[in-house]
Order: C-alpha cells, then sequence, then structure tokens
C-alpha cells in the first residue's frame, strides 16, 4: 500500500511542476469543447429553430399566394420578403440572387395558378355532380394550365434542407388544391340540400388518423434532444480524456531513459503496485478531466447561448462509464510508452492515433451517417464505447443495465493493452 | 567468503547474431571494493544487469553473497544490492528530499526514521542546503551524490557502481571515493565499472578486465602492473589486455 500511495503522491507532485503538462490536461479540453460546441451549434439546430430570407415573387395574386406566404410566415422558420429597396422583385431578379448566394431560397408563383387551381377543382367537382345525376354548373377553363411554382435553391444548399423545403411547399400547394376543392364541393351541395343551406354545418373532416410522437424511454423519461452541447461535450471530452496517453508515454519513456525505471524494478517488492499507483492517478486525473468538462457543459455553455448539458439521472452509471474510459486511455498510453523509445515518437503517434480512433469512433461525426463498413469498423473504437454509454445515460435516460458492457469492453481493452506492454518491456529487456 | 560469483555466463541478445557474453567466469571477494573493466561494448553492462537480475543469461550462474540468482532469491539479492547506474535516476522536477522520500517509501521506510536517513546523507554528501531544490537545478557533481543516496537508504551489502565518477568535477569525485572507501569499511562490499584506471587503480582491491564477453585477466591492480614488466600502471595494462583499435 505504502508503494502505490508514493506513487500517487510522486504523479501528484510532477504533474503540479508540470505547467505545460496541467494547461494540456485541463485547459486545452475545456477550451476544445467549447469551441466545437459554438461551432457546431448550427448545423445541429433543427432547421425549425433557424430563420430563412426566402425571396417571394408572386406573379398570381391570388389564394395559392397568400397560401403560400401565410403557410411560410405561420412556422416561424423563413422571413419572407417580396421587395428590395421598395422596389417589388421580379423572377429573374431573384434567380440572380440566390445564384449568387446572396439569399438560400426564391419561390415565383406564377401568374394564373390559383385560376388553374379552381378550375381544376371546379372541374372535378363538375364531374362529381354529373355522376350523381345533377347539373354541373361551375366555370371550367377549355384548356388546362401546366403550371409549376419555381423554386430557386442556392447551389450551395445541402439535399436534406432542399428536400424539406420541397415537402413543405408540396404540403401547402396540396393544402390549398384540397381546401378548394371542398369549399366547391360544399358550395355544389349546399345549393341542392335546403337543410345544409340553412345551417351550413355540413361536417367534412379528411384527417381520420392523426400522428403524435411519443418517447420511447422505459421509467422517468428525460426531455432531452441531441444539441451541439449534448454531443460535443461528452464526445470531445472522451477526445481530450485519451489524450493523456501523451502525458502517460513520455513519463514512460523518460522514465527507461533516465534509468529511474531500472531503479524501481531493482527495489524489492512487486512492480505491479508501482504501475497500479501511477494507472490509479491516471484514472483519477481522467475522471477529473472528465468531470471538469460536463461541469463546463452546465454553468459555461449557457453563458455563451448555448444549451445546458443535460447529465441524466443516473450519476453512478456514469462515474462507472468515466472511470472505464480512464482505465482504457491511460492502459493505452502505458503501451504507447512502452513502444516507442524517444517521447517524439510516442507524441506524434498517440496524438494521430487518438484522432484516427476519435474520427472512426463517432466524436467528430455521429456513426450512424457514416457509410456502413466505417461504421463496422467504428464499433471497435473504445472511443465509440465510451461515447454509446454517456449517451445511453444523458440521452436515454440508461442506468448500469444500459452501460455494463461498454464498460467491460473498455476494461477488457485496457486490461489486455496493460498485458501486451508487460510482455514487450519483458521482450526489450532480453 | 565470496562476493559476487559469476560462472560461463553466456549471453545473445534477440537479434543479435554475436554473444554479448561467450562463458565469462569470475569471482570476487566479500567486503571488497572490485572493478569492473573493459572497453566499450566488451559487456560490462550486461553483466551488472544479470547481476542485478534485471536480464536473464542464456546460460551460466551467478551468485551474490553465497545467494544464487534466480527466481527463487531474487527478492532477497534486492534487499543486497543497491545499485548505482550510470544515468542520474532520478526525476528532474522533484527536489532531492522529494526523490528520496519516494524511492525510501518504494524501500518501505517511512517516517520520521526516513527524513532522519535522508538527511543523515544529504549533510554527508554536501547536498543539505540544497536539499529542497529541484534536481535539474543541480551541478552534475550534486546529481551525481543525489544518485548514489537514491542506492544506499536501505544499507545495501553490495553497491554496484556505473561509472559513478564519470563528467563530475574534483571536489565531487573526491567526495564520492571517500565516501565509496568509508562505506566499505563498514563491511560493505563495491563493485564499480569506470574508463577512469587511475581511480580505479587507486580505488580497488581486485579488478577483472573483460573484453569480448570474456575475463581477460583478474587480479589486485599492483598486481597485475607489477606482473607485466612493461606496464607502469593499470592503463598500461588495460591497453597490453584490450589493445589500442578504438571501439565505438
Amino acid at each position: 500500500m505504502l508503494r502505490l500511495l508514493a506513487t500517487i503522491r510522486k504523479e501528484w507532485q510532477l504533474l503540479l511542476r508540470d505547467k505545460t503538462g496541467l494547461i494540456l490536461l485541463f485547459v486545452m479540453p475545456v477550451v476544445l469543447i467549447t469551441v466545437m460546441a459554438l461551432i457546431q451549434d448550427a448545423p445541429f439546430k433543427d432547421y425549425q429553430d433557424i430563420k430563412f430570407d426566402i425571396l417571394t415573387v408572386d406573379n398570381d395574386h391570388g389564394r395559392l399566394g397568400r397560401y403560400i406566404r401565410e403557410g411560410l410566415e405561420s412556422g416561424g422558420q423563413f422571413n419572407i420578403i417580396d421587395s428590395l429597396e421598395g422596389k417589388p422583385i421580379t423572377a429573374e431578379r431573384a434567380r440572380q440572387l440566390v445564384n449568387e448566394g446572396k439569399y438560400k431560397i426564391s419561390i415565383i408563383v406564377p401568374e394564373g395558378a390559383t385560376a388553374a387551381i379552381v378550375s381544376n377543382a371546379n372541374h372535378i367537382v363538375n364531374d362529381i355532380t354529373k355522376r350523381m345525376g345533377m347539373s354541373a354548373s361551375l366555370p371550367v377553363k377549355r384548356q388546362a394550365d401546366s403550371l409549376n411554382v419555381i423554386i430557386y435553391f442556392d447551389p450551395a444548399a445541402k439535399k436534406a434542407f432542399k428536400g424539406a423545403i420541397h415537402q413543405a411547399l408540396d404540403n401547402f400547394l396540396t393544402q390549398v388544391e384540397t381546401d378548394m376543392l371542398l369549399g366547391r364541393i360544399k358550395q355544389q351541395l349546399k345549393s341542392k340540400d335546403s337543410v345544409a343551406n340553412a345551417t351550413d354545418t355540413l361536417p367534412i373532416r379528411l384527417q381520420a388518423v392523426g400522428l403524435q410522437e411519443h418517447s420511447t424511454g422505459t421509467g422517468k423519461q428525460l426531455d432531452v434532444i441531441s444539441n451541439s452541447v449534448q454531443h460535443n461535450v461528452p464526445a470531445w471530452s472522451i477526445f481530450a480524456m485519451f489524450f493523456i496517453v501523451i502525458p502517460i508515454a513520455g513519463n514512460m519513456i523518460r522514465e527507461r531513459e533516465d534509468g529511474s525505471l531500472l531503479r524501481m524494478k531493482l527495489i524489492p517488492g512487486s512492480y505491479l503496485a508501482i504501475l497500479a499507483g501511477k494507472m490509479l492517478f491516471f484514472v483519477g486525473i481522467c475522471v477529473l478531466q472528465f468531470y471538469l468538462m460536463m461541469l463546463v457543459g452546465i454553468y459555461v455553455m449557457p453563458l455563451l447561448d448555448l444549451p445546458t448539458l443535460q447529465m441524466g439521472q443516473h450519476h453512478g452509471a456514469t462515474l462507472l462509464v468515466a472511470t472505464g474510459i480512464g482505465l482504457a486511455a491511460t492502459a493505452y498510453g502505458i503501451l504507447v510508452g512502452t513502444i516507442f523509445k524517444t517521447p517524439n515518437q510516442a507524441l506524434n503517434f498517440g496524438a494521430i492515433s487518438i484522432v484516427i480512433l476519435s474520427a472512426i469512433g463517432g466524436i467528430w461525426i455521429p456513426l450512424e451517417v457514416m457509410p456502413a463498413k466505417m461504421q463496422l469498423l467504428g464499433h471497435l473504437s473504445p472511443l465509440s464505447w465510451g461515447l454509446d454509454a454517456i449517451n445511453d445515460i444523458y440521452l436515454r435516460n440508461g442506468d448500469i443495465d444500459y452501460v455494463w458492457k461498454n464498460v467491460v469492453k473498455l476494461i477488457l481493452t485496457g486490461l489486455a493493452m496493460l498485458a501486451v506492454a508487460g510482455w514487450m518491456e519483458k521482450r526489450r529487456l532480453n | 567468503m565470496s562476493g559476487i560469483t559469476v560462472n560461463e555466463l553466456y549471453k545473445t541478445y534477440k537479434g543479435s547474431a554475436e554473444p554479448t557474453l561467450k562463458g565469462l567466469t569470475f569471482q570476487f571477494e566479500k567486503g571488497k571494493i572490485a572493478g569492473l573493466l573493459g572497453p566499450n561494448g566488451a559487456g560490462k553492462t550486461t553483466t551488472i544487469s544479470i547481476l542485478c537480475g534485471i536480464v536473464k543469461s542464456d546460460t551460466g550462474d551467478v551468485f551474490i553473497h553465497g545467494l544464487k540468482q534466480d527466481a527463487a532469491h531474487r527478492e532477497a539479492i534486492k534487499r543486497l544490492i543497491g545499485i548505482v547506474p550510470q544515468q542520474i535516476a532520478l526525476y528532474p522536477q522533484l527536489s532531492a528530499v522529494e526523490n528520496l522520500t519516494y524511492f525510501g517509501n518504494l524501500y518501505g521506510f517511512k517516517g520520521k526514521a526516513l527524513q532522519q536517513k535522508i538527511m543523515h546523507y544529504l549533510e554527508l554528501f554536501g547536498l543539505e542546503a540544497s536539499a529542497h531544490k529541484e534536481i535539474y537545478k543541480y551541478s552534475g557533481g550534486m546529481k551525481r551524490r543525489a544518485n548514489i543516496i537514491a542506492a544506499i537508504l536501505h544499507d545495501p551489502q553490495l553497491l554496484v557502481l556505473d561509472e559513478p565518477t564519470a563528467g563530475v568535477d574534483v571536489q565531487s569525485r573526491s567526495m564520492i571515493l571517500q565516501f565509496l572507501r568509508d562505506y566499505n569499511r563498514q563491511g560493505a562490499s563495491i563493485l564499480y565499472t569506470s574508463h577512469l584506471l587511475e581511480e580505479a587503480q587507486s580505488l580497488c582491491e581486485e579488478v577483472v578486465i573483460m573484453d569480448a564477453g570474456k575475463m581477460i585477466v583478474h587480479g589486485h591492480p599492483l598486481t597485475l602492473i607489477r606482473e607485466h614488466a612493461a606496464c607502469n600502471n593499470l592503463e598500461d595494462v588495460f591497453l597490453h589486455f584490450t589493445g589500442h583499435a578504438v571501439r565505438d
């Protein structure tokens, strides 16, 4: 026990004297998670949360143009702009401005669009009334117009964004056409039915089955959505925890180079107690890093107009996961420090390997959006196990039952890395 | 009684075509100051590593104060030996007291007794004024002296020193050599390697000159000088047996 405690105290003294190491371990990760949460805030926000300027050219001046305008405005997602510098926008000017990237979208409602919809509705109603043996009386254009509402998108607009706008406009068009059709049917029926004419309460309801979102969680469900803070703070915290590889590997190599490792091995008693002290210290540092960054997520992020981090309700499970991640990161540092001969080699390999493991492990972008093969590879990264476990607690309100498999994977991987390091050290001596 | 017995040691490192030790055999008496001398690449460090149990020999036996260097006696031998490596095996960012407290704790010593021992040795080696100064702020000689203290905290009966006076000033060297003589007078055996043959001649009661993994000659320095008419000192004896060709 004395060996273990003495080693923890020695590592603590060394860390306190190493100002650069302290900055690397505690200040840099805080800066990293803050910057990442800030720059990824916009992409993480739903389109509903972002207001886009939308150029509208209403050449119809009828009900369709009005519906589209009101529909877009009511969603709160768009600022409708129909004139610039006091002049109404023309279709050509709108196309030009969008092409130059000054606006993301422009919608051109063609002249006669409402008339075409009315004519089409009249045509359908006339057809129905004829089939019912009644006389058709609504006016219909002889030739049907082939009209389109035209949309211009900024060439740099994303596919998903375009799809969402298409969907919204399609809904407006369908709604206008349906309303007009129902209006015409009511009007036609009223003219034939005296009771209906008197009360005008003909009930026509098209949506018999609705859509409602429910939460998937069992037990007390959290109202947490995946936002920039909720993804970036845990993800980049795990990334930063793994960067402990660099001080540990440097520490191992220096001890080997300056002979203090040799001195320790020549002292009676098991070297394992010394190694355990070293590991406990660095796992403790990792856990401290983790909670420091969670505190930043809770208290600092809101000061920057970002959402507050929600840590779920199972804090024991969170501590277990943080310890598992710390153990895997520390063991990786010891392995890197054993394999490489110089601190420079270990620094370069350690840093690059963590960047790769984090990229494939879903730290940068969620695994779900990666190609299938990369997803398979990503599930082999310890960083992905850590992130999955944290997301289980934070987003799914999971407890130890949810996370134990990932924690066991992290611990077993850590132990395997230590075993390899031990074997390599023995091999090096002989 | 034999302090150190080395019997037919063979060692070839993995990936190396040439053996480092080729049947090395020698014996040093207990309680003496012995020198293990040889040119670069002679196998001195490998021999010391095997003596301490850090590296295993392919074949051959080593006995330290009558105990065979094997798994059964490794811990007991560790208690007997104190090693002063050529490198300053101390943490540069920690003070002498912090370093010595840590290594003392690893030996199982703690509290007031350990602190008193540390202060005693720091005074003995003239380091008491710099006891709380970080090691990286020490001069070369001060580092060497602190390096020796870390190896004697557990009062070893055999002190093994690898080039203990390399690169130190005259005063520090004199202090270190005087300490070794005094420590030996208290009954401890000392095994010492050095390239400073004048120093070895004045300090050692026995020397082994080895080359290419084998013992070349063994005896008291003055006897060896006397036995070779053309040699005036230990350096002449050394060159006589190992040649003038430069070793890298």
